[in-house]
């Protein structure tokens, strides 16, 4: 898998969430050689004395035929900060795709997307080659509040593609079920009908999930987040601890087979 | 598409490849033929140019063989090799700085035989020096590694680690007492005739009296700095941002201090430095050299930019270019005080 660094220009930086942000980055060579579940290591070149690594981002959208690399990330320091004040036509320096992405078995018949807050972006790509390759596709999507539930429509375009169901919840009730993403995944789980679970959020919220898919059989993936250096392999900066060892987070995940995480 | 484009992008190729960016030419910088004579000779063997990498940072080059071809560098260092696998330090590692990071990896590595088996064929391939870093518990571990290294005829030299500051044992305890660093140097001397860097810590009272017990002892070269030790906290959470609390502090934040200790060494030793410690572009690599350094290492910066290194050598040959310098070796200790 090769990685390349492209300098692209910004096509469009706007806030779809409160504190959430969709940004779309022209990066050609990425976005041909995109796959769901990988990332995009960002460089905003601003003053080294407050961002001085890279930031990563989960790819949220990328294809051949657009040209450019989405992400789509909330504004939680002064990276990210910076970043959301960038305009269109200004240059941002990538590094891409980078990692394992999602793995799902090929004959999955009906999967389970579970998102809570930021970690919906990471799993966009991933429900749109499942509905794509035939499978039905249902989604629990978690935000603390009405205001921050971000990347809906497109997680509900590929779910409605497939005949499947998006279940929306909220920590305060604003919108969709009042209560934590589990409480509707859990259900959904328990009931039987999947093959296939695929989680990206905060790690308490990943670790429910995954025990409840162990607990009922389901091949589950879960994309990890760690504080990243170097992101391409060489600082074990990031590291992940599996029955195998300890793991690196950039290049053998972010994307790994919950079963083989020491959770 | 599902979604709107406010711009559309559709094969504008306003995105390009750093190398087209920056018009790098098809013969690489430092092989033209008005390129300056960028060879150096550090501790009895001859780099094509005086760019490596700080251990570390680099992996064995195969993690950045994507974004350049490593084999320009003067020299690839490795990640720390030690006797036996090592597992590293619990998670999190790293933390931002200021102008820098703060790392407490451990030396994580799965030990000089898998090193042999997986690295050794890849290291094979690249058209450069091969610089293996050392690591140990003991001075037995540290032997041991060399005495299993000097079976592999692609190692051309050793850069033996007595200065991480995270690890329990070994490490850096015996890169801060000037008895012990020599230990370990006349130890790993005895196995090995190959070129020999011993790499110092910068937290020492008086780096040159450790800098003169490691050359009485049989050193080869001297590498400095590695990191310096540091501390970074999360207010809110009342906790240590780094698992193991404290790590080393890396990036441009240390390089006031890397040159100051590389000038301080060169002035008591007679062995050439490897010199290292926040270097971002050419002109930094430059100030090394003037401080006294013979080579430079290139460290974190490969983490902002992973074309670093071989940038800081583009910028160096167009220093001595722009400067009228010939031979690069000429600017080692041409600092004028």
């Amino acid at each position: 898998m090769t990685k390349m660094q492209e300098y692209g220009h910004i096509v469009f930086n706007k806030q779809i969430a409160e504190g959430i942000y969709w940004m779309s980055v022209n990066a050609p060579d990425i976005a041909a050689a995109a796959n769901p579940g990988q990332f995009v290591h960002m460089c905003v070149h601003g003053k080294p004395s407050v961002q001085f690594l890279r930031m990563p981002f989960c790819i949220y959208d990328a294809s051949a035929d657009m040209n450019a690399v989405d992400i789509c990330y909330q504004v939680v320091g002064e990276g990210t900060e910076q970043l959301s004040k960038l305009v269109p036509g200004e240059f941002v320096d990538i590094i891409g795709p980078i990692g394992n992405g999602w793995n799902p078995p090929e004959n999955t018949q009906h999967a389970l997307l579970v998102c809570g807050g930021v970690g919906a972006p990471a799993l966009n790509l991933l429900g749109r080659a499942l509905a794509i390759g035939g499978a039905k596709v249902d989604a629990v999507m978690g935000a603390q509040t009405a205001s921050k539930l971000a990347c809906q429509e497109h997680i509900e375009c590929s779910v409605a593609k497939s005949g499947g169901t998006v279940h929306i919840t909220t920590d305060d009730g604003s919108a969709g079920v009042h209560g934590f993403v589990t409480q509707v995944s859990d259900e959904l789980i328990a009931s039987g009908a999947y093959d296939y679970v695929a989680v990206c959020g905060p790690l308490p919220m990943e670790r429910n999930v995954v025990k409840a898919a162990f607990e009922h059989d389901v091949f589950c993936e879960v994309s990890m987040e760690k504080l990243m250096a170097c992101g391409v392999g060489a600082c074990l900066g990031c590291t992940v601890e599996t029955k195998a060892g300890r793991k690196r987070c950039c290049v053998d995940g972010p994307v790994f087979d919950a079963a083989e995480v020491i959770w | 598409m599902e979604k709107p484009r406010t711009n559309n992008a559709s094969h504008v190729p306003n995105s390009k490849k750093r190398a087209e960016l920056d018009g790098v030419a098809c013969v690489p910088s430092e092989l033209a033929d008005d390129a300056p004579d960028m060879s150096v000779v550090l501790g009895g063997f001859t780099m094509k140019n005086p760019v490596t990498v700080a251990s570390g940072t680099f992996g064995c080059g195969q993690e950045y063989a994507d974004f350049f071809d490593v084999s320009r560098l003067g020299a690839i260092t490795t990640k720390g090799v030690s006797s036996e696998a090592w597992q590293g330090n619990d998670s999190p590692r790293i933390a931002e700085t200021a102008s820098g990071m703060l790392n407490s990896i451990g030396l994580q590595n799965p030990g000089v035989e898998a090193f042999c088996q997986e690295q050794i064929p890849w290291l094979d391939t690249l058209d450069t020096s091969v610089i293996v870093n050392v690591s140990g518990h003991s001075i037995h571990d540290y032997v041991h590694v060399i005495e299993r290294l000097e079976d592999e005829p692609r190692v051309d030299a050793y850069e033996v680690n007595i200065s991480c500051p995270n690890v329990d044992a070994g490490g850096m305890t015996f890169g801060v007492d000037a008895k012990a660093a020599a230990q370990v140097t006349a130890a790993v001397r005895a196995a090995t005739q190959r070129p020999l860097l011993i790499k110092l810590t910068p937290n020492v009272t008086d780096i040159t009296v450790i800098a003169r017990a490691v050359a009485e002892a049989g050193a080869d070269g001297i590498s400095l700095i590695n990191t310096l030790l540091g501390m970074a906290i999360d207010a809110k959470a009342r906790r240590p941002k780094l698992a193991r609390v404290v790590g080393g502090l890396s990036g441009p934040a240390i390089k006031p201090v890397a040159l100051r200790m590389v000038w301080e060494v060169h002035n008591v030793v007679d062995i050439p430095i490897l010199g290292m410690g926040g270097i971002q572009c050419g002109l930094d690599a430059i100030e090394f050299m003037l401080a006294g350094a013979s080579a430079v290492a290139v460290g974190a910066a490969s983490f902002v930019d992973p074309c670093a290194s071989v940038r800081v050598l583009e910028e160096m040959v167009a220093f001595c270019k722009e400067q009228g310098i010939t031979r690069v070796r000429d600017l080692t200790g041409a600092l004028e005080v």
